[in-house]
């Protein structure tokens, strides 16, 4: 095996268009473990929402590696450097074991029958006291479908408040909603093999290179193969996407909006739009024209800060693509106007007719690895099995399935978002927080106000996790935790894959399943269901599973076909999987009917600039019936734009080397030292500008906060700032100025109430000289430096591993 | 022909729409989206006032008038803000903000039904220019009240079914 931290893709399998993947074993075992003793256990990576096919190794009760599953649809047997050496942090010695409870101040190791008394017994005095209205809960997008639907019957069902979302609100909702608003349901339209397919890729706000290493490497495969697909990029860094593209639109951020109307202007003018397609099957084109006709290029140019001939050479590689794949992320979920630019990248592909065919559909990407199982299972802002929460058939049968009264379950409005949940508890409306997997402490924007609401008297924080994270510090009891790999499950990738994850070894100490927690915690509380019956009717994740596809059976996301059983061994399988499709769907829509049915939808939609919800009468009136809906929208200014005070535009993001808050992956002594610390990047002319060199230290503030970081010069666009939002608190010793969430805003979208982590004002001085040192960001990603001499990126000691082919 | 009757109502309503946006706005200024959107709605107020210029000029009507439009907060609002906070950490605050979007809402309606009133002459004297700015302005101008009208949808049952 080649050093996977200094090549990150791995080698090249070069293929032609519909010719499949080409199969390529990835494996990682630690040193001086002979493969003889090593049993392996099906699973899948839990590092990112490719959800590639793994096989964990097993000796004598503990993980020792993995490698791909060469037979998986997703992957192929390939591996990134996060799965590769990720399950390590399973390993690491400070695992929490056990539960704890604060005493004095202090936080102290307690039983579990003490820990969940307390939280039971916190929970009765707010029920009495508030009411459900006075419990929230806040979960993650790496647990599994199991533990999700756990807690969101004990939840929405039991407990009876709205108050309950997930992590994944920072990470997918923009998907999930532009997903409603333009097919009616959540869902990827298309399959990853359509990137295999495929004669042109739009990418916008998606640096798959990092976020997704292995689909990059699959995308590398096209490009190095016969008939290399072309390439658009959209992205204000030059990341490895934008340098392989034909064209790269480095726009200002916060400007998508003002693109995508400007090159469905340029689709219209130019006739590259599918009239055919659109008269029979979409809604509202003439809205959509009437706007998007008022963003000519030389227009967006000036918007956007890129020339418009760069915008009309884009258009026509959309324009004369034949089987298009389009893929947005981040780059457009977290920054302004999300939802309706997400949509609009639905829009193009509409009026393009690129869906539902082999190498034609748009990828509303997910960032978490079971990021789609909250969504499925209504533990985060839906309503379970797909459900719409203003349908009163939904509802009932929501209700018919779980035993209660239909007004038991809350569906008065959508279930509360993250961020409103924190702003009841700023304002002590919410006052028991019970936050699963997740590290809102270093996650979510404006950090001083975050602690301080954590940190208040009058709220009663649980936190479960595997580690004592920057969250946990804040907690009144923490509860131990067990991780991929110490527990059954599923869960599944963002083209619809369902995997199955077996349980290798046992969790360390006195850690447990959150599922099992959960369900602790409803017997505990005696929560009953309309027959006085224990509310949950399963005891093992298996049984939980059965009843999920009981929930879905009918529903968009059709589990009743699958089972543990059938998921064993061989492939991952895509729902929906029914009777009578047993082996899964790989495309949705290929008969160019989509879920807008009234009775069928999962939403009836909202206003794209205001997120004014929209009403059954109101779908009915726009009558979709099967058609997709284009949805349109002006521009808008972002909220905060640069000034004289702060003239920097931030945007935050991932490397490829880090998962998240470094929970797991800082814990990696390979991906630790990879990526060891906070860095900024500037562009040269603006290092110039203010005589900062690489690595010397500057401070990056904007109204709320500061960062402290070595500088790395880069190709990114002038006038933009990066940061890495990876970095916080639990190894560092000095003060808050490591975490680029100190700078970020309390804003988020009007649709998907995704926080915006790529627009705020910012600006940057320099504190110190680097004295030869340059920063410690990897070279070989979007962060590669531009003078000479920095030192590669590299992998060291223990990376390097016997080729698995060489082996056999 | 009143038409410039109608263009003044429609730039009163708005200015008076503006105003109470950038007040609510600063008032709970601790409601991110309140705050936001509330500026942004502002904005468009402006925007409106903008492309009903060239009909003011040719029915004659007074430009508009009155402190809604202007960028700036005021000294008043900064105060405002600065009780946003103190207020924001409390739950009082539940029903005061529950007062304040119920003005807003009834001053967005004021504003859309001044805009229908303005199409329906429009089609009457056969402006087809006017037709179509009024007509994008009136959706605009319904989605404001849709807007106010789902946030206090949303927000009541936490001020009145708790606690
Ligand atoms: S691409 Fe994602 S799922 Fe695949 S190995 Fe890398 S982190 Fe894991």
């Amino acid at each position: 095996m080649p050093d996977r931290i200094a090549d990150i893709w791995g080698g090249r399998t070069p293929h032609a268009a519909g010719t499949p993947w080409p199969v390529r074993v990835d494996r990682y075992v630690d040193e001086g473990v002979a493969e003889a003793d090593i049993d392996w256990v099906q699973s899948a990576c839990v590092l990112c929402s490719n959800g590639c096919g793994m096989d964990i190794g097993v000796q004598d009760g503990r993980i020792v590696g993995v490698r791909g599953r060469a037979s998986d649809r997703v992957n192929r047997g390939r591996l990134g450097p996060k799965g590769l050496f990720g399950w390590q942090a399973n390993n690491s010695p400070d695992r929490l074991t056990e539960p704890l409870v604060r005493r004095q101040g202090q936080l102290q190791p307690a039983s579990w029958d003490e820990a969940m008394d307390l939280v039971v017994e916190k929970s009765r005095q707010v029920l009495n006291s508030a009411g459900p209205l006075g419990m929230g809960f806040y979960n993650s997008g790496q647990l599994f479908l199991e533990d999700y639907y756990t807690l969101a019957l004990v939840v929405r069902g039991g407990i009876g408040t709205p108050h309950l979302d997930g992590n994944t609100r920072l990470c997918t909702a923009t998907a999930d909603f532009a997903l409603k608003e333009t097919f009616g349901s959540d869902g990827a339209p298309g399959s990853l093999t359509d990137f295999d397919h495929c004669d042109t890729i739009f990418a916008i706000g998606h640096n798959m290179a990092e976020t997704h290493t292995v689909l990059w490497a699959r995308v590398l495969d096209r490009l190095h193969g016969p008939d290399r697909p072309r390439l658009v990029v959209v992205d204000p860094r030059p990341t490895r996407v934008a340098r392989a593209a034909d064209v790269h639109l480095p726009i200002r951020n916060g400007t998508n909006m003002a693109l995508l109307n400007g090159i469905q202007h340029e689709l219209i003018a130019n006739g590259w739009v599918d009239h055919a397609f659109v008269d029979a099957h979409t809604v509202c084109f003439e809205r959509l024209e009437r706007i998007v006709m008022r963003y000519p290029p030389e227009r967006v140019a000036g918007i956007c800060g890129v020339p418009a001939d760069e915008i009309r050479a884009a258009a026509r590689v959309i324009g004369t693509a034949e089987r298009l794949v389009s893929t947005c992320l981040q780059g457009v979920y977290q920054s302004h106007q999300a939802t309706a630019a997400a949509c609009q990248v639905n829009n193009i592909n509409l009026l393009r007719a690129m869906i539902g065919r082999p190498g034609c559909t748009v990828f509303q990407m997910n960032g978490q690895p079971t990021a789609q199982n909250t969504r499925e299972t209504g533990a985060n802002g839906d309503l379970v099995g797909m459900r719409n929460w203003q349908n009163p058939d939904h509802v009932a049968d929501l209700a018919r399935i779980w035993r209660l009264d239909p007004l038991q379950i809350p569906s008065w409005a959508p279930p509360t978002h993250v961020m409103q949940m924190f702003r009841y508890a700023e304002e002590g409306a919410l006052k028991f927080l019970w936050i699963v997997a997740t590290n809102p402490a270093v996650s979510l924007p404006d950090l001083g106000r975050i602690r301080s609401i954590l940190a208040q008297e009058r709220l009663f924080v649980v936190v479960s996790d595997a580690f004592l994270t920057e969250t946990a510090q804040l907690a009144d009891v923490v509860l131990p935790a067990a991780m991929w790999g110490e527990k059954v499950g599923t869960f599944t990738n963002h083209d619809r894959t369902v995997h199955l994850s077996e349980k290798a070894v046992d969790p360390p100490g006195q850690a447990r399943p959150d599922m099992d927690i959960f369900l602790d915690y409803a017997r505990r509380l005696e929560l009953r269901n309309i027959d006085g019956d224990p509310l949950v009717p399963w005891g093992t994740a298996e049984e939980c599973f059965e009843a999920f596809k009981v929930m879905t059976r009918g529903r968009p996301c059709d589990y009743s076909g699958l089972s543990y059983a059938k998921l064993r061994g061989g492939s991952g399988i895509q729902w929906p999987c029914t009777d009578g499709q047993p082996e899964g769907t790989e495309r949705l829509y290929t008969d160019f009917t989509f879920n807008t049915d009234p009775d069928l939808c999962e939403d009836y939609g909202h206003d794209l600039v205001t997120g004014a919800g929209h009403e059954r009468k109101d779908y009915a009136e726009l009558n979709p019936a099967g058609r997709a809906i284009l949805n349109a929208a002006h521009y808008i200014e972002p909220n905060e734009p640069p000034d004289d005070e702060y003239p920097f535009l931030l945007t935050t993001g991932r490397t490829a080397y880090h998962w998240h808050t470094r929970t797991k992956t800082g814990r990696v002594r390979q991906l630790d030292a990879a990526a060891p610390e906070a860095w900024a990047e500037v562009s040269p002319a603006d290092a110039e500008r203010l005589g900062i060199g690489e690595g010397d230290l500057v401070r990056v503030e904007s109204r709320r906060g500061r960062l402290e970081a070595r500088a790395r010069v880069t190709g990114i666009r002038d006038g933009v700032v990066f940061a890495p939002f990876h970095y916080g608190y639990w190894d560092a010793s000095d003060g808050h100025t490591r975490a680029a969430n100190e700078l970020t805003m309390t804003v988020w979208d009007p649709v998907s109430k995704q926080p915006l982590f790529k627009v705020a004002a910012v600006r940057v001085t320099k504190l110190a000289d680097a004295g030869g040192t340059p920063s410690s960001a990897p070279t070989t990603t979007a962060s590669e430096p531009l003078i000479e001499g920095v030192p590669a990126t590299a992998g060291g000691e223990g990376v390097r591993e016997r080729d698995a082919q060489e082996e056999q | 022909m009143k038409l410039d009757k109608a263009i003044e109502d429609v730039h009163e309503a708005e200015s008076e729409l503006a105003t109470q946006l950038r007040s609510v706005g600063e008032r709970h200024a601790s409601e991110a989206d309140l705050y936001h959107l509330g500026h942004t709605l502002a904005r468009q107020c402006a925007e409106h006032a903008r492309r009903l210029a060239p009909f003011a000029e040719r029915y004659g009507a007074a430009p508009p008038g009155g402190s809604g439009m202007t960028q700036s907060p005021s000294v008043l609002e900064a105060l405002r803000r600065t009780g946003a906070k103190l207020i924001g950490k409390s739950e009082a605050s539940g029903l005061l903000l529950l007062r304040d979007l119920r003005h807003l809402y009834l001053a967005a309606q004021n504003a859309e039904i001044a805009w229908v009133i303005l199409l329906q002459a429009a089609r009457a004297v056969r402006d087809p220019e006017l037709i179509e700015a009024a007509t994008e302005c009136h959706e605009e101008a319904e989605a404001r009240g849709k807007w106010v009208r789902t946030r206090i949808k949303e927000s009541c049952p936490q001020v009145l079914a708790s606690g």
